[in-house]
């Protein structure tokens, strides 16, 4: 399981946003943003600010780092 | 179209330019290799240039009509990520082809005393060294698609 989670996909639908407009605005492909919500990608640092800052919130409400075996 | 409750998640059904030029070239490299190892059972230095040839152009003409056809060609670091790892399985795939042959021909060269004044012999390592760049590029871009079904 992986280390790192997001809510994107709950943030992203509470925006009315599509999975294509989120990835126009953060510069991304679709299927690079598919993979985040499904936690198989971890982005890069200045990504998963660009995604925050493209659903409008702050990075630690968007993302949480889960230390592996912690849960 | 997409819509925001879109995407099962166990399902990513549609292709990224990037993948999509990924099995171009597979399909390029299977066709043109394929053809080279089961057509050409006599095998020569201008066959040889001919297959690189062939599958640059092939290459050329499928990215082409891709590009052509694909709206959206934006590529980011995710794609950027799997192609070092494509490239990082080719090239070990490559040096331990490399090490291996080089160690058949050791031994070969131990145990039959081989003729290295050969004029054939050239003709061979060429066919050799060939082959094993076949098998590193087809496993560099399996290794890409494979990455980008498992969504890395």
């Amino acid at each position: 399981m992986p280390s790192i989670r997001n809510q994107i996909r709950d943030l992203r639908a509470a925006r009315s946003m599509t999975q294509q407009e989120l990835a126009d605005h953060v510069g991304v492909t679709r299927q690079t943003v598919i993979a985040m919500e499904q936690d198989k990608y971890s982005p890069s640092l200045e990504t998963a600010f660009k995604v925050a800052l493209a659903l409008g919130v702050a990075l630690e409400q968007c993302f949480q780092y889960e230390p592996r075996g912690k849960r | 179209m997409s819509n925001i409750f879109d995407m099962e998640p166990s399902t990513m059904p549609i292709l990224s330019y990037r993948e999509k030029t990924l099995y171009a070239s597979l399909l390029a490299e299977i066709l043109v290799y394929g053809s080279y190892v089961f057509l050409h059972r006599q095998n020569s230095v201008d066959k040889v240039a001919g297959m690189i040839a062939a599958v640059i152009v092939l290459q050329i003409v499928l990215q082409l009509l891709i590009a052509l056809f694909t709206r959206n060609r934006v590529t980011d670091e995710r794609d950027r990520l799997i192609e070092l790892r494509g490239y990082r399985a080719g090239y070990l795939t490559l040096a331990g082809l490399m090490v291996l042959s080089l160690g058949m021909l050791w031994f070969h060269a131990e145990a039959h005393n081989m003729n290295f004044e050969n004029h054939r012999l050239g003709l061979h390592f060429l066919s050799v060294f060939f082959g094993m760049l076949i098998i590193a590029d087809i496993t560099k871009t399996a290794t890409q698609i494979v990455s980008y079904r498992r969504a890395l």
